[in-house]
């Protein structure tokens, strides 16, 4: 549903990524991996319209999305939670979450997915009246992915879901990104924490210097002689 | 000096109804403000081109000025969004500097919108003649409003009353909101900040045009006309908080009392050094002003 080819994009006047070129089939959990600087962020970025690529496609359910602003290619069901998560942070819990779903604002249905957000996080309706800066870390991640999910997306990109956050809510966004699966949902996953994310993925990508270095089922990579230093990024 | 108790009211309530248009006028200015960190120096020629509109349709159509509002307040909205499209836009694109950018954009339209009526309409002071409320009082309890001023005030009322009701009840007042927040975020929910740019400078140049449909009505018309209100405007925003539109209210009613008492308490002369010192202590004791966030 998702086939990036060639994709190269300068962030900052360097390359930050390289010729960069992998696909996703439809309700897949991919992973990229790879070190700091290694180009994830900017490659999730490039997809999500935030950035511009210089040469390369991406498409998108057939369609080509490169050159497509932002909010055009929110619109085509890709939901971004990007690394800093960019909530609204002086407005509640609750605007955040209708602001996600902003696109279906005409419909009756536009609060549906309230139900599995707060399932899988139920903390965010205690919550509901909060403003989001006064949230943990940990509630904010929640809040983004909530956000994210009521725009119904189609793909799913999350950056670095478990940075900064307590090890016991790392588990519950986890178990929480297996289940949004479920509902067909695809995922790309930036992520450090490499076992955690391979436990849950069904493909990966390494990425180095911005190229990718290695690719393969989720057991491959686990298995694979060169992950540790690939890794490392050295 | 002794006054009547009757005599402090007329005071106080002649400070009160300038007051909310002071207020209406600082709305725009703190509406863009807020939304966009952009000082539009262009916003008190917004109100002269507003008022000159008036004078214009009024001559030509024979119509009361009353029944122009809605078109003159909606001329405004289409001059603030292509002002936003066709100029601010491009200076947003500024990769370094922007900020001084905006300054001198915004401030040489408003010269470029001042030459014009200077040349174009030429420097005289003109007026509105006679029109339903103009020249009619309504006396309560002793108390006697010009009618003119009482419109304008329950005007400048019951539009705050609506921006109210726009931002809190509506998805445009949210999205609104979460542009003032961040808006490089929301493209993440699908909202085009372009659009929301565009629609936040029409409700400026709308809330200007309001501003001086009400004060042609009542006001001498000339070229220049917007820079003494743009002062008191600037004013009333740094006394309100920077970008808080509630703050503009609270300022501009503060504003225009503290002006009608400093005017019978000293000399009408000097109706603005009270509330420049008003200005000064709020700048000392709290720089972000009545409503604004730190």
């Amino acid at each position: 549903m998702l086939e990036v080819s060639g994709l190269t994009t300068a962030y900052q006047g360097m390359v930050a990524i390289s010729d960069v070129s992998f696909s996703v089939k439809q309700g897949e959990i991919l992973t990229i991996a790879g070190a700091n600087g290694a180009g994830k962020s900017t490659l999730l970025k490039t997809i999500a319209g935030m950035e511009r690529s210089q040469s390369g496609t991406i498409s998108f359910e057939g369609a080509r999305i490169n050159g497509r602003t932002a909010h055009e290619i929110t619109a085509r069901g890709i939901a971004f939670v990007p690394e800093n998560r960019r909530l609204f942070p002086r407005l509640t819990v609750q605007d955040n979450l209708s602001l996600g779903s902003f696109l279906f604002r005409n419909r009756p249905d536009r609060d549906a997915p309230l139900d599995i957000i707060f399932e899988l996080f139920p903390i965010l309706k205690a919550r509901l009246n909060q403003l989001a800066v006064t949230l943990s870390g940990g509630e904010q991640q929640m809040l983004a992915i909530g956000r994210a999910l009521m725009a119904r997306p189609r793909l799913l990109m999350l950056d670095e879901p478990s940075q900064g956050i307590m090890p016991k809510l790392v588990a519950q966004i986890f178990e929480a990104i297996k289940i949004i699966r479920r509902s067909d949902v695809t995922i790309l996953l930036v992520e450090q924490h490499l076992v955690k994310s391979l436990e849950i993925a069904d493909s990966t990508i390494v990425l180095q210097t911005g190229r990718v270095v290695l690719r393969g089922s989720a057991a491959e990579i686990r298995n694979h002689p060169d992950i540790q230093s690939a890794y490392l990024g050295v | 000096m002794a006054l009547s108790f009757e005599a402090i009211l007329q005071v106080l309530l002649s400070g009160l109804l300038m007051g909310l248009i002071y207020a209406l006028v600082a709305s725009g200015l703190s509406l863009i403000f807020g939304l966009m960190d952009v000082v539009n120096f262009a916003h008190g020629e917004f109100l002269m081109v507003a008022m000159y509109l008036m004078f214009g349709l009024v001559t030509v159509t024979g119509l009361d000025p009353l029944l122009l509002w809605p078109v003159v307040t909606a001329c405004l909205f289409l001059l603030g969004s292509g002002v936003y499209l066709g100029i601010i836009r491009y200076t947003m694109r500024a990769k370094t500097n922007r900020g001084m950018v905006q300054v001198f954009t915004t401030f040489g339209l408003g010269l470029i919108l001042m030459g014009l009526a200077q040349s174009l309409l030429s420097p005289d002071y003109r007026s509105i003649g006679h029109t339903w409320i103009s020249g009619k009082s309504v006396s309560v309890a002793g108390i006697y409003m010009p009618l003119p001023q009482l419109v304008g005030g329950v005007a400048s009322v019951a539009a705050f009353v609506l921006i109210w009701l726009m931002i809190t009840r509506t998805d445009f007042g949210k999205a609104l909101e979460a542009t003032r927040e961040d808006a490089g975020a929301v493209a993440l929910v699908g909202i085009d900040k372009n659009l929301i740019f565009t629609l936040g400078w029409g409700f400026g140049g709308a809330l200007s045009g309001l501003a001086g449909s009400i004060l042609a009505t009542f006001f001498y018309i000339y070229p220049s006309v917007g820079s003494s209100f743009l002062l008191t405007a600037f004013v009333t925003v740094a006394l309100g908080g920077f970008g808080s539109v509630y703050g503009a209210l609270a300022a501009g009613i503060i504003i225009g009392l503290v002006e009608a008492t400093t005017a019978v308490i000293l000399t009408p002369a000097l109706k603005s050094l009270g509330v420049f010192t008003v200005y000064l202590a709020v700048v000392v004791l709290r720089p972000r002003g009545l409503f604004g966030s730190s």
